[in-house]
């Protein structure tokens, strides 16, 4: 009995602990306590000798085996000598609640995470009376969770998302929030390109901040090239041919990690820009053109020659992107279709080795297009704290921060107010590259609908694992367009 | 205090004191558990998308779009995801149940140091599932993990892609579940096997019964109960799965190692697609419910021997 | 994958307990679970391993070689800069109060349950077991906007509200069929005495129930504490999550990175691996307990 008494009492102590623990280690929109501390001086002094007799009422049970239940009352008499001296200071503080800006972000690769910690260390030191709480989200599960962030009440008040059509659902159904006063203030309408404002709004009203934006191109290593007397191809049969050299040497000619189906998008969206046109290409991301169309089939064919020529890794759908870097970096894969940010996570003893090239010419009475996705930020309308969101949007938007962004990832910028001189070579290639292109579209989850999107990378992760099979190939296409039909036509 | 009581009967007045007790535990519990299962029902007949204020009724057109997608040449995620499910629940009811009783007899037989085996096989269940997944994605992956690298040393060259082959990766994956599974079925035969009298295993030895015999007449009789609850947990914990393959594979290649749960999930936070989203939860409480009605009887017919 | 039982018994219908002759199918049934125990463990032992090296010895000579160097430090890197200590921290301030509720909550309508004979009462009793069937997935959507609605989302108690409602099922079930067990003459007793219902329910039920607790208990620790779907769902702030939710950061952040994201995963199943070995048999007598009669 006493035992189980003094288990329980363990029991509620561990609880009240928890519940104290859980209630201080708080549901962060926990106020922040400015402590302005004013000494105040008290002084009490009591000097006193108390006899305490207390009367005590112990009420013992005890199971007895014949299952009878005896109530014991004892009287215990107590004496006590208290002798109570107090002098106590008293801290008085003086609180006043000020909700942190809450900031959750995508941002959970190495790089671009010790960037972003490092921008919210920054913002914090600048306002200290206006602190920014971070949680970094791993970038894929981000993806799915931002749809509770948005509807959750309180909602985070400042989002790292895509520009394009993924921001597109959100600030239709009146959950972004309207940020045109920044825009105004800041003055970006005049101090960003056109086109990235056009791509931040809505029936003229801004919703996002682009904040940096980067290329994408096929990243090789120059030493296996030159091993193997390879110039960077410039035509689509330049690209079979390398690799052929570079398969018949026993090497990887292009890595890719499928496991995120992404990756295999981007070829999607180059073999069809370089084939069809990027006019085409845009087109139908909008639904404006049918999957059935034969020159997306033509897309699919065109892409088969790669796997006749052997130019993949096996296994793809096995690594992440990030672990299909590994074979190129240890020197057993020549090239990888991505975005600049590989260069976050190439080692550093390998990124001197990494050059990239223009995606080859497929042909040539074509426009070129190119991927340039733009990555930014938005608000909850929801916010909680709005004029601290817009702040944190000042503050990432603006010249300074914009210039570190440059210097430590290698992003481009988005405001022209950034110096120049601090692209570096590759950089500088990257926005040559960009600017010799006749139409720029941002990628192809970007500039679909998230159901399109899904839909269309499991036909394209379908068509990778089995390329050779024509039927199969016409049933994702069949599928491909029914999901369009429904999606586009109906909402017309 | 009075030793001899009279025989007390059962109050014939209305009692509100059992209403009491469960007033707390049950109001949370239909707030909480049944209304919401309700309200799932309710959302897998319109075409919610998460957000707008209004969602339209539209009758069972999300069932319609489900089954519809069955059937195809090339297969719809949800008929992945139902067949899937249903490859983990045979694997699961058949397989780790006879490995489960198996390793139980073996260890039954007076083996020393069989408290160190048990533990061993029953390890793995202590393991949460994304700790379990990430095991397992490091024991698969083909150049740094486990498997592929032996096999490739032992010569083989092309050892086969774990989790990237459509064939293949839900048989992967339902390995590794079925690896934590082995030894929560193994402990409870354990258990059951502690209630088999040896006195009748020596008789029917003495009648001149074999092992086999006496296995399939006595033993594995007696085990019924136990095997009851052993298909019934797995029959659950296949349904449930969606940890394992959502830190292993995303449901990929190409929604090849998808499950009901992991589908559910991408259709209402990745499409916007609630009123789908529910619906597929609603078939794989359909399925469920086969089984939870046919173990209510069971134990309702228990309770009516009381 | 092999099943054995007919050749087993064969071993033990021979011999019986009582003789311990050393034959040739004792030793090979030694063998063979020495054997099997130690390729049963071997993920477990390779992730051990791999987690006391670097991925640079690694990635140059694969998994399968001598290591070059032990190193431990991918336990504290995991620890500080996975952010491990946060999420461990995490884990037991939504696994305690959970649990606590679950073990009283369950406690109250198994006593109401076993004790009384009341209308409804075995319709509660079946709706509670086979709520613990239900596949919970069909729950998310709607206890998202519940959690949202109430203000819960995104808080330690909407995992810890979840938790004990979820939990409930099982754990009533178990305290149910435990407390039916108990003599009903000690509660006949003891309201003769006097006794209130509470008094009873809380002073001669309650601590006759401590085994059964104890084993439920400890099972519902490794359950509650294990989840994930659940914490994927209901937090979104980096600070506020599980464990095994925080895994998932922790391989975005380290992604290929191996030695460093096992370490982070044994370092995550660290606690329930000690609650599993240290009342060991309170685990598996909630687990046997659990199966029912």
């Amino acid at each position: 009995m006493s035992n189980f008494s003094k288990k329980f009492a363990v029991l509620v102590v561990i609880a009240t602990l928890a519940l104290i623990a859980a209630q201080c280690g708080g549901p962060t929109p926990t106020p922040v306590t400015i402590v302005e501390t004013v000494e105040v001086e008290v002084e009490k002094i009591v000097e006193k000798e108390v006899t305490v007799v207390e009367t005590v009422e112990v009420e013992v049970e005890k199971i007895v085996e014949k299952e009878v239940t005896v109530v014991e009352t004892v009287e215990v008499e107590v004496e006590k000598e208290v002798e109570v001296e107090v002098i106590k200071e008293v801290e008085v503080e003086v609180v006043k609640e000020v909700r942190p800006i809450i900031y959750n972000s995508y941002n959970s690769d190495p790089g671009p995470r010790a960037f972003d910690e490092k921008m919210v260390a920054l913002f914090n030191e600048q306002n200290p009376d206006n602190p920014l709480d971070h949680s970094v989200v791993q970038h894929e599960d981000f993806k799915q969770a931002i749809r509770a962030y948005l509807v959750a009440d309180p909602a985070p008040d400042v989002m790292t998302w895509f520009a394009g059509n993924r921001g597109r659902f959100f600030i239709d159904r009146g959950l972004i929030m309207d940020i045109s006063d920044v825009w105004e203030e800041e003055g970006w309408n005049e101090d960003y390109p056109k086109g990235f404002r056009a791509m931040s709004e809505v029936d003229g009203k801004a919703y996002f901040v682009p904040s940096n934006w980067y290329w994408w191109a096929v990243f090789y290593r120059k030493s296996i090239f030159e091993e193997h007397g390879i110039a960077p191809p410039e035509t689509w049969d330049d690209m079979l041919a390398a690799c052929d050299t570079l398969d018949g040497a026993g090497l990887i000619p292009i890595t890719i990690g499928t496991k995120f189906r992404w990756t295999a998008a981007a070829w999607f969206d180059y073999i069809n820009m370089r084939l069809n046109g990027p006019e085409f290409h845009l087109n139908l991301m909008l639904g404006n053109e049918s999957y059935d169309d034969p020159r997306v089939k033509a897309t699919f064919m065109k892409w088969q020659e790669l796997f006749d020529h052997k130019c993949f890794i096996d296994d793809a759908a096995a690594y992440s992107w990030q672990e299909a870097i590994d074979p190129l970096a240890q020197g057993d894969a020549a090239m990888y279709l991505m975005g600049q940010f590989i260069m976050d996570s190439v080692p550093e003893d390998v990124a001197d080795d990494m050059d990239f090239f223009r995606f080859p010419i497929i042909d040539p009475d074509m426009p070129i297009g190119e991927d340039a996705p733009t990555d930014g930020y938005f608000m909850s309308v929801n916010a909680q704290n709005p004029d601290g969101g817009k702040d944190f949007l000042r503050f990432i938007g603006g010249v300074e921060a914009q210039s570190m962004m440059v210097e430590d990832l290698g992003r481009l910028p988005v405001h022209t107010g950034v110096d120049q001189e601090l692209f570096t070579p590759m950089q500088q290639k990257g926005i040559e590259l960009i600017q010799g292109a006749d139409l720029v579209v941002q990628f192809f989850d970007r500039d679909t609908t998230p159901e399109m999107a899904d839909v269309g990378m499991n036909g394209l992760m379908d068509f990778w694992a089995d390329p050779y099979d024509e039927d199969l190939l016409d049933e994702i296409i069949l599928d491909l367009e029914a999901t369009r039909a429904e999606i586009f036509d109906s909402a017309e | 205090m009075a030793v001899t009581s009279p025989p007390i009967k059962t109050k014939p007045k209305f009692d509100f004191t059992p209403y009491l007790f469960l007033i707390g535990p049950l109001t949370l519990y239909l707030v909480w558990i049944i209304a919401p299962m309700f309200y799932s029902f309710y959302l897998s007949t319109t075409d919610w998308d998460g957000i707008s204020p209004d969602a339209k009724y539209i009758g069972l057109s999300n069932f319609e779009t489900l089954f519809g997608s069955m059937g195809k040449r090339r297969t719809s995620p949800f008929e992945y995801a139902l067949v899937n499910n249903l490859k983990w629940l045979l694997t699961f009811i058949t397989i780790p149940v006879a490995m489960g009783l198996g390793l139980a007899i073996v260890l039954n037989q007076n083996v020393k140091g069989d408290r160190f085996f048990k533990m061993g096989i029953f390890l793995p269940q202590v393991l949460s599932l994304p700790v379990i997944g990430l095991i397992w994605a490091w024991v698969y992956n083909p150049r740094d993990g486990f498997i592929n690298p032996l096999l490739t040393s032992l010569g083989l060259a092309d050892p086969p892609s774990w989790l990237s082959d459509k064939e293949l990766v839900i048989w992967a994956v339902i390995f590794a579940a079925a690896w934590r599974q082995i030894g929560y079925i193994m402990i409870l035969y354990v258990a059951g096997l502690k209630n088999v009298d040896i006195r009748l295993l020596e008789a029917a030895k003495l009648d001149g019964a074999n092992a086999w015999q006496s296995f399939r007449h006595i033993t594995f009789p007696l085990l019924a109960p136990v095997t009851t609850i052993v298909v019934v947990i797995s029959v659950i914990d296949s349904l449930r799965s969606f940890d394992l393959v959502w830190v292993m594979t995303k449901g990929g290649p190409a929604n090849a190692s998808t499950v009901l749960a992991v589908l559910m999930y991408i259709q209402a936070f990745n499409n916007y697609k609630m009123g789908l989203g529910a619906a597929t939860a609603v078939v794989l409480f359909m399925i469920s419910l086969v089984f939870i009605v046919g173990y209510l009887w069971r134990i309702m017919k228990d309770e009516m021997e009381y | 994958m092999t099943t054995h039982p007919p050749t087993m018994t064969k071993s033990t219908a021979m011999e019986g307990p009582k003789t311990k002759p050393i034959s040739t199918t004792r030793i090979l049934l030694y063998v063979f679970i020495i054997g099997f125990t130690l390729v049963y463990m071997a993920p477990f032992f390779g992730a051990i391993i791999t987690s006391l090296r670097t991925q640079d010895d690694i990635t140059l000579n694969g998994f399968w070689s001598i290591p070059t160097a032990i190193t431990f430090e991918n336990y504290p890197r995991a620890w500080e800069q996975g952010n491990v200590n946060r999420y461990l921290l995490n884990s037991f301030i939504i696994t305690i109060p959970a649990l606590i509720g679950t073990i009283f909550l369950s406690s109250l309508s198994a006593f109401a349950l076993a004790r009384y004979k009341f209308p409804g009462n075995q319709l509660i009793y079946f709706i509670y077991v086979a709520g613990t069937m239900l596949p919970f997935q069909i729950l998310i959507l709607p206890i998202f906007l519940l959690s949202n609605a109430t203000g819960l989302y995104n808080t330690y108690w909407s995992l810890i509200v979840t938790h004990v409602a979820f939990q409930m099922g099982f754990c009533t079930f178990v305290l149910r069929n435990f407390m039916k067990t108990l003599p009903g003459e000690i509660m006949d007793a003891a309201r003769i005495d006097g006794a209130s219902e509470w008094g009873i329910y809380w002073k001669i039920v309650m601590p006759l129930t401590v085994p059964g607790i104890a084993a439920v208990a400890t099972l519902e620790f490794t359950w509650i504490f294990n989840d994930y779907l659940w914490a994927l769902m209901l937090i979104q702030d980096d600070s506020l999550k599980p464990v095994t939710a925080g895994l998932s950061t922790l391989q975005g952040q380290f992604i290929t990175n191996w030695p460093m994201i096992v370490a982070g995963a044994l370092l995550a199943a660290l606690p329930t691996l000690i609650v599993f070995f240290a009342l060991q048999r309170y685990f598996i007598g909630g687990l046997t307990l659990g199966s029912g009669k």
